[in-house]
């Protein structure tokens, strides 16, 4: 563990919110981050806040707005405040975060609120697969036709390949998912779901079906980050990137920005394998689910849809994952994603998770990416006691 | 398509030119800057092999909005005989012959058009060989 520098402020979450994950025909952009916002500003009863970042990947394309460091300060009335965006494609909230952790650290700020935001519906299906898309190279992979889902299904079928993987197996990653969802306030798809129904589900990009790839939605979740006090403290943010291009990668399995940054994390922090009640990871497809903890060592190459299959990350089991749904059936609003994942773990933490705590979580990871691995966003977190 | 971009980008669509490392050798496609394996910016243009193998494919039922005129399209990633990686549509597409380790080869063809009066993009597209 790296000595504490005196200069350095430590890092507290004071408060959280996450909109339930849905579809606000209704609702705007600027709607869903104020909402988010004045929850969390209410529930850590400050006055003010010294700074405001939004993480959202899409808001230019999809919603015609960009600027959104000031819209939201407009909205909340907070003339004067520093406010600006973040973005990092689907990782773009766990990126908002590690900027407000780093401010706070810095000494400089004591209240920084940040807003995870997407409002993918104003967008139809084609535009938003575009929108996704951009998450990868636009002369050299959009340009193919090849997509986000298509980047991801080439993968899985190169991860199956390799190791010899029987699809069914790699579906218990979203049954997991789902059961969380059933008692997950804030989740999309509040409903479980079995094996047979993912493999009867309509095939997107063989071998990815509809119930084995995170839904698109609207949402947004915000934490308010502090100095001084809060019931849980972020231990470490780490960010590490990966090729842009998957193609060009010598080893395509290996989540290289995955293992950095939890590498990297999981030195600052102090803590070790052992000591991880919870992880919220990334499972926007079961492959890139299976790929990131392996990538962190919790699997054995190849054994990590095994390891689903047997229950090792089931609630009350060695290691639950995706404690509220996780993308899959809490929703994934791309660019709120990673707030919504810090959101959940401050409740799991904080012991204000209700049907889905997480009994004696003391420690929580949070594992977000943006592409495929191309960024990826590691928090370690603890209960303070 | 961004229309100045398919111009700015036709060597690389049109004949596979990616780069070569003039210190170590190794090649790379799309075109990089600088060398992936040993750092150096001493890098030339280099036509990638027009052949090579099937590692997977996937067929996209929901491409982007500029190909879902298209649809289903079908991607693969193949290794060429440089040991280079791409992905590329897959032409005259046949599910009994698309299997892992199929020998495929590069030709040109249609990607995408804007609209009725916009551009009509052309590029490489792999096909099975045998």
């Amino acid at each position: 563990m790296e000595g504490q520098d005196p200069e350095m402020s430590r890092v507290f979450i004071r408060s959280a919110s996450a909109l339930p994950v849905s579809e606000y025909w209704a609702k705007s952009l600027a709607d869903l981050m104020t909402d988010a916002a004045i929850k969390a500003i209410d529930a850590a009863g400050v006055e003010k806040v010294d700074k405001i970042i939004v993480g959202n990947m899409m808001s230019g394309y999809a919603n015609h707005q960009e600027h959104l460091g000031a819209l939201l300060a407009s909205s909340l009335g907070m003339r004067g405040v520093e406010a600006m965006k973040v973005e990092a494609a689907c990782g773009s909230g766990g990126a908002a975060v590690h900027e407000g952790y780093l401010s706070v650290k810095s000494g400089e700020y004591e209240n920084v609120l940040v807003v995870g935001v997407e409002k993918m519906k104003d967008m139809d299906t084609p535009k938003a697969t575009k929108a996704l898309a951009m998450a990868e190279s636009s002369d050299f992979t959009q340009a193919v036709g090849a997509s986000f889902i298509s980047l991801n299904a080439l993968l899985m079928r190169l991860y199956m390949n390799s190791y010899n993987i029987e699809e069914e197996l790699m579906d218990y990653f979203p049954v997991i998912a789902h059961k969380n969802a059933v008692t997950s306030p804030h989740a999309q798809y509040r409903k479980a779901i079995t094996i047979e129904d993912v493999r009867r589900s309509q095939v997107i990009a063989d071998p990815i079906r509809l119930l084995s790839s995170a839904p698109s939605g609207d949402g947004a979740a915000a934490v308010v980050l502090s100095a001084k006090e809060g019931s849980v403290e972020i231990l470490s943010s780490e960010i590490a990137t990966n090729d842009l291009i998957v193609a060009q990668r010598e080893e395509p399995l290996r989540f290289l920005a995955t293992e950095f940054a939890f590498k990297r994390a999981m030195q600052k922090s102090g803590i070790s394998l052992q000591d991880i009640d919870f992880i919220e990871v990334h499972d926007a497809f079961p492959v890139v689910a299976s790929l990131a903890l392996e990538a962190m060592g919790i699997s054995k190459k190849g054994k990590a849809p095994q390891d689903a299959a047997n229950g090792r990350f089931n609630m009350g089991s060695e290691l639950p994952i995706l404690t509220f749904g996780g993308l899959k059936a809490r929703g994934h609003p791309v660019g709120a994603t990673g707030a919504y994942q810090i959101a959940e773990a401050f409740m799991q933490l904080a012991g204000t998770a209700g049907q889905n705590q997480v009994n004696g979580a003391k420690v929580g990871v949070t594992h977000n990416v943006g592409g495929v691995d191309t960024t990826a966003v590691i928090h370690t977190l603890r209960r303070v006691e | 398509m961004i229309p100045i971009a398919y111009w700015r980008n036709r060597k690389v669509y049109t004949r596979m030119v990616g780069s070569k490392c003039k210190d170590c050798d190794a090649e790379f496609f799309p075109p990089v800057r600088i060398c992936k394996k040993c750092g150096s910016r001493n890098m030339e243009e280099k036509e990638m092999p027009r052949s090579g193998s099937l590692l997977a494919y996937t067929k996209l039922s929901e491409p982007a909005q500029e190909f879902k005129e298209y649809a289903p399209i079908y991607l693969g990633l193949i290794r060429l005989d440089n040991g280079v990686n791409i992905i590329s549509m897959i032409a005259d597409a046949d599910e009994e012959k698309l299997k892992a380790g199929a020998r495929v080869q590069a030709t040109v063809r249609k990607w995408a058009e804007d609209g009725k009066e916009g551009l009509v993009y052309y590029g490489y597209k792999f096909r099975v060989s045998q």
